[in-house]
């Protein structure tokens, strides 16, 4: 189980509250942990919800993350970790190989593989550890 | 997200939606008899795979992980008393599905992060999840 410490993002640290798809701020983090600008929720957003209509019904975790709209979001780099990490919170999906292509680490027990609630709680548990999520 | 648009074929073959959406657990597991986790051989190690299978999207893998479970495998799609059957989809030669025989003779699915449903095996087939390449069976228990 890897538990390495990332850099965390300078680019994205404005003030505005965190979005999530369902349009509620996400509870904001801790001083200095990398923040997302409007914008870049929005775009998060936008690229969450086409994902999820255009996926369509694919068993192959393979095809979900060569969509081109979730690879967009794996290029939003470390700035979408606290969305991410909300959206395990709040409605789990297959946001893993996002995290996992993101931050290089893999917080997820080999026994809890293919379990989504336990490997969202694996996830919110290391972005607590890593001050992405308060 | 409605499902019907990606497999014409249930227009013609009908079918039965059995259960709501669920991310718990996917076509995969729902023919091995599971509902509660996500059965895929993903190169980035997320999916549960059976361990000694190869982790590749084959369906010589697919093939194999059926085997652990006590399949083997059959040509004949048919409904016989005392066997339990799943049948793999392929598309372009690439494992995309799987669908589990009932004791009434019909199949059942998991589409996805959609439904389950009862249907027969060529409504599934086309362009989204292709056609069946394999059939195993086992001892119905």
């Amino acid at each position: 189980m890897a538990t390495a410490t990332l850099p965390h993002a300078s680019a994205d640290t404005v003030s505005t509250p965190l979005w999530t798809t369902s349009g509620t701020p996400v509870p904001t983090g801790l001083t200095g942990q990398p923040r997302i600008s409007q914008l870049s929720g929005e775009k998060f957003h936008r690229l969450a919800a086409q994902w999820r209509a255009e996926r369509g019904p694919t068993s192959s975790i393979s095809q979900m993350a060569m969509h081109p709209a979730y690879q967009q979001i794996i290029g939003m780099g470390l700035a979408v970790l606290p969305l991410l990490l909300h959206e395990l919170a709040t409605e789990p999906d297959h946001w893993f190989w996002a995290l996992k292509a993101i931050t290089g680490v893999d917080p997820v027990p080999p026994e809890s593989r293919g379990r989504i609630r336990a490997m969202a709680e694996a996830w919110l548990r290391w972005g607590r550890q890593q001050g992405y999520l308060s | 997200m409605s499902f019907y648009r990606y497999f014409p074929q249930l227009a013609h073959t009908g079918c039965r939606i059995v259960s709501a959406c669920s991310r718990e657990y996917n076509c995969i597991a729902w023919a091995a008899g599971e509902q509660d986790r996500w059965w895929w051989p993903d190169a980035n190690d997320i999916g549960y795979w059976p361990a000694d299978v190869p982790r590749e999207e084959t369906i010589d893998a697919f093939i194999r992980a059926y085997q652990t479970l006590g399949f083997a495998s059959c040509d004949d799609a048919t409904l016989e008393p005392g066997s339990e059957k799943v049948a793999i989809y392929a598309l372009a030669g690439k494992p995309i599905h799987a669908a589990r025989q009932l004791s009434n003779g019909r199949w059942t699915s998991k589409l996805g992060n959609c439904e389950d449903i009862e249907h027969t095996l060529d409504g599934l087939t086309g362009s989204t999840y292709g056609s069946v390449v394999q059939i195993m069976r086992r001892p119905r228990i």
